[in-house]
């Protein structure tokens, strides 16, 4: 039997290069690190519990301004233990937030920045923007007053930037009002397009941090 | 950077990396464990505090305050006191978009900026600095945010105090900091650590004076129904406010009565199947906003009619409609309207007087409508108030109008006409809510329960 397993696992690996995968993803050296480490991780994971509990949401949850709400109301009154995939989403998006706002400082601070990494920071700030895009689409598909006037004033700051201002205002509300088309146009990014870009690019980040390695903390030779 | 540099920062990394630890099992560990903290809070979150709700959306409802999600709120602020300031503060744009986009622009290209190849922290004190300041300014502007700007006595101090701890001392502090930076060389970084904490010592004094001298203004917390039952019970208490004067308690009136205008009108009762079934939400709700202004039912959508009823509320009474009337929906269990009365109890204006008469009188007895001026919105108005208001409700007397209307007995004039109708005009009450008043008026109109409690209806 234990020959069996031993077998099969080596079948696998001739195929998929197991053992490779586990010396160049898991068994590498790495500085010295603390909890302040542990915050790029904890947004991946974040991230990955916000797809999750988000899928879950999709089924229920209905983008037109008719329907929007009740959907929610749905959720989470009739949906078994909808209250608590919802809840954890809600949170989940502020936590997210907060989380990559303190990854990025603890970057800044420690300088991780600098050479080589100049690239990871980059695509660093595409995440938060692409994170903070995610928690502004997705702030108006419950369609509660909050959402519906915080996205008004929102988007109208959008629309203030000289001469493109209300070509942009028109892309994000799909017209001069908020109205439908402008859930639907939220709905889409929120789970489509912004999730999308955020594969790509938290792919990128965590190629170039495996590239490089993690940076260890500087002192007074750095 | 040149070959060396760069040399040399591999080489540093190298020995790091020798007296470091292994990705697997050592980071690993750490990194499951602060996941796992994190989903435990999430999910103490959702449990305990939930998710906040408002209304559903209504865009004829201008005077909702947006609120944006936290962490955008440090820019609100931010927008509302630039906004202030004489003459730069009217060319929006500067705040909203040039700003903004000039400090994201720096954020991206800082390691492109920032090109030195110096990590240690004494050796970053401008760039540090700088940061330190921003999120500190982020960190209370998003604090201020519900402060008001302007005071109460329309002096705008409560606004300049937050602008100089949110902009004015933050943007001193970036030029000493840059100044010293150039000028103080090796003493730099302590010039540069003083002067930081000095002006985040400054900037939380100036906001917490905001705070103390101007406080929040006092919130209206408006509760508003979330589960069905509550939206149902919701709709009920808003259909017999607005909607039952003319439709009825049950919405079977087919001819209308005691309406001015409407007296004798046919129409067709609104529990009936056919307009059910006919009707979708949609359209009800239509009706509802629009009224029929032709055949006599006014409008009742905030966008025609200011003291109308807001969506949410309309989706309320529609709730209601459907889950009491339409048979293709299943009435969920819901609360009685009062506690009944045990054999011996003598009820209270507070627990029993209260929501009946908010479902069965109010409609027509509030201020603003003709029903003899007698108002039932408040304990005294129910007393004293309506043209015959020394009769309506007498301490323990049966000949009480109140009781005679509600028992079918019309109040007569001398001539034999009828002075009172009987109440409500359409339908009668059930016999529990007619004993619920009897018990109260004759045993002398306790308010709380604890004036209740302390009396017996005497049983026969
Ligand atoms: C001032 C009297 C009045 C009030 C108050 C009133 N209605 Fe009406 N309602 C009418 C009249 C008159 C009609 C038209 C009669 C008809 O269509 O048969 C009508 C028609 C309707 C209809 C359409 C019935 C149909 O057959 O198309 C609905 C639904 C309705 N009302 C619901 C309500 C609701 C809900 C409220 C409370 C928000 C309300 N009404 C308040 C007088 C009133
Ligand atoms: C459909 C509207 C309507 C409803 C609902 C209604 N009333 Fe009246 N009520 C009137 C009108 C109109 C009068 C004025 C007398 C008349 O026209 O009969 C009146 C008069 C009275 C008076 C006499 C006031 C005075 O000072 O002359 C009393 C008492 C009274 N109502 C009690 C009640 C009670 C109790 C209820 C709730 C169970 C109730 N009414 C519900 C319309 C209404
Ligand atoms: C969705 C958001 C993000 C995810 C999932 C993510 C993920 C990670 C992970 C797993 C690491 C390695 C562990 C660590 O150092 O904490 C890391 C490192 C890093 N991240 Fe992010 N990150 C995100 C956002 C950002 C942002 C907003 C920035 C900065 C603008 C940034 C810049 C960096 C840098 C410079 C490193 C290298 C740190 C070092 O080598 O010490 N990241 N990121």
């Amino acid at each position: 039997m234990q020959n069996f397993w031993k077998n099969a696992l080596q079948w696998l690996d001739e195929r998929l290069g197991l053992n490779e995968l586990y010396q160049n993803l898991l068994d590498r050296p790495e500085p010295l690190g603390n909890w302040w480490n542990t915050l790029g991780s904890a947004s991946l994971f974040l991230f990955l519990l916000q797809v999750a509990t988000g899928i879950f949401l999709t089924v229920y949850y209905n983008p037109s301004p008719d329907h929007a709400y009740d959907s929610i109301q749905y959720i989470m009154n009739e949906v078994a233990f909808g209250w608590l995939i919802r809840g954890i989403h809600h949170w989940g998006a502020s936590l997210m937030v907060l989380v990559v706002i303190i990854h990025m400082l603890r970057t800044f601070v420690t300088a991780s920045y600098k050479y080589p990494r100049e690239l990871t920071w980059l695509v660093g700030v595409g995440l938060l923007l692409l994170t903070l895009g995610m928690g502004f689409t997705g702030y108006l598909l419950p369609w509660h007053q909050m959402a519906y006037w915080a996205t008004t004033v929102g988007t109208q700051i959008a629309g203030s930037v000289p001469f493109i201002g209300e070509f942009i205002l028109r892309a994000l509300r799909g017209g001069p009002d908020l109205s439908a088309l402008t859930l639907q146009r939220f709905f889409a990014a929120h789970i489509w397009i912004l999730p999308a870009l955020m594969f790509a690019l938290i792919g990128l980040h965590l190629y170039l941090i495996i590239k490089h390695g993690e940076s260890h903390f500087p002192d007074k030779e750095d | 950077m040149n070959e060396d540099v760069k040399q040399q920062i591999h080489e540093k990394y190298e020995r790091e990396l020798q007296r470091g630890e292994r990705f697997w099992p050592d980071s690993i560990f750490k990194d499951a464990i602060m996941a796992l903290a994190l989903f435990i809070v999430l999910i103490l979150l959702a449990t305990f505090v939930g998710v906040h709700d408002s209304p559903k959306a209504d865009p004829s409802d201008t005077s909702y305050i947006p609120r944006p999600e936290w962490y955008f709120l440090f820019l609100f602020k931010f927008l509302a006191l630039y906004g202030q300031i004489p003459v730069l503060g009217k060319i929006e744009w500067i705040a909203t978009a040039l700003i903004p986009g000039i400090a994201i622009g720096i954020l991206t290209l800082l390691p492109f900026i920032d090109k030195s190849p110096r990590r240690y922290y004494a050796k970053r004190a401008l760039p540090l600095g700088i940061m330190g300041i921003l999120v500190w300014g982020m960190v209370w502007l998003t604090l201020l945010a519900d402060y008001p700007t302007v005071a109460p006595d329309g002096s705008s101090t409560p606004g300049i105090l937050q602008a100089i701890a949110g902009i004015v001392i933050p943007l001193l502090a970036y030029i000493a900091f840059t100044v010293m930076a150039y000028t103080l060389k090796e003493r730099a970084p302590h010039g540069i650590l003083l002067t930081a904490l000095g002006a985040g010592a400054l900037m939380a004094g100036f906001s917490l004076l905001s705070m103390i001298l101007y406080p929040l203004p006092a919130k209206e917390t408006a509760e508003h129904p979330t589960s069905l039952v509550d939206r149902i019970t919701a709709g009920q208490d808003l259909y017999s406010i607005h909607c039952l004067e003319c439709h009825g308690e049950d919405g079977a009136v087919k001819v209308i009565e005691g309406v001015a205008g409407l007296e004798g009108t046919v129409i067709s009762p609104i529990s009936s199947r056919d307009v059910l079934y006919t009707l979708n939400d949609a359209s009800l709700g239509e009706i509802i906003a629009y009224g029929r202004p032709d055949l006599g039912m006014p409008p009742f959508g905030k966008a025609y009619n200011p003291e109308g009823l807001t969506r949410a509320e309309i989706d309320y009474i529609i709730a209601f409609m459907r889950h009491t009337w339409d048979d293709r929906y299943e009435m969920p269990k819901i609360q009685p309207l009062f506690p009944p009365l045990a054999p011996n109890e003598v009820p209270s204006y507070e627990v029993h007087i209260t929501p009946i008469v908010k479902r069965y009188c109010l409609s027509c007895h509030r201020p603003g409508k003709d029903s003899n001026d007698y108002f039932m919105d408040t304990y005294e108005n129910i007393l004293n108030s309506g043209d015959n208001g020394d009769m309506n409700v007498i301490a323990g007397d049966e000949n009480s109008f109140l009781l005679q209307v509600i028992q079918g007995k019309p109040i007569l004039n001398p001539d034999g006409s009828e002075a009172i109708g009987v109440m409500p005009p359409s339908g009668t009450l059930k016999p529990d809510v007619i004993e619920v008043f009897r018990r109260w008026v004759l045993m002398g109109m306790p308010r709380t329960a604890e004036e209740a409690a302390t009396l017996t209806w005497p049983t026969p």
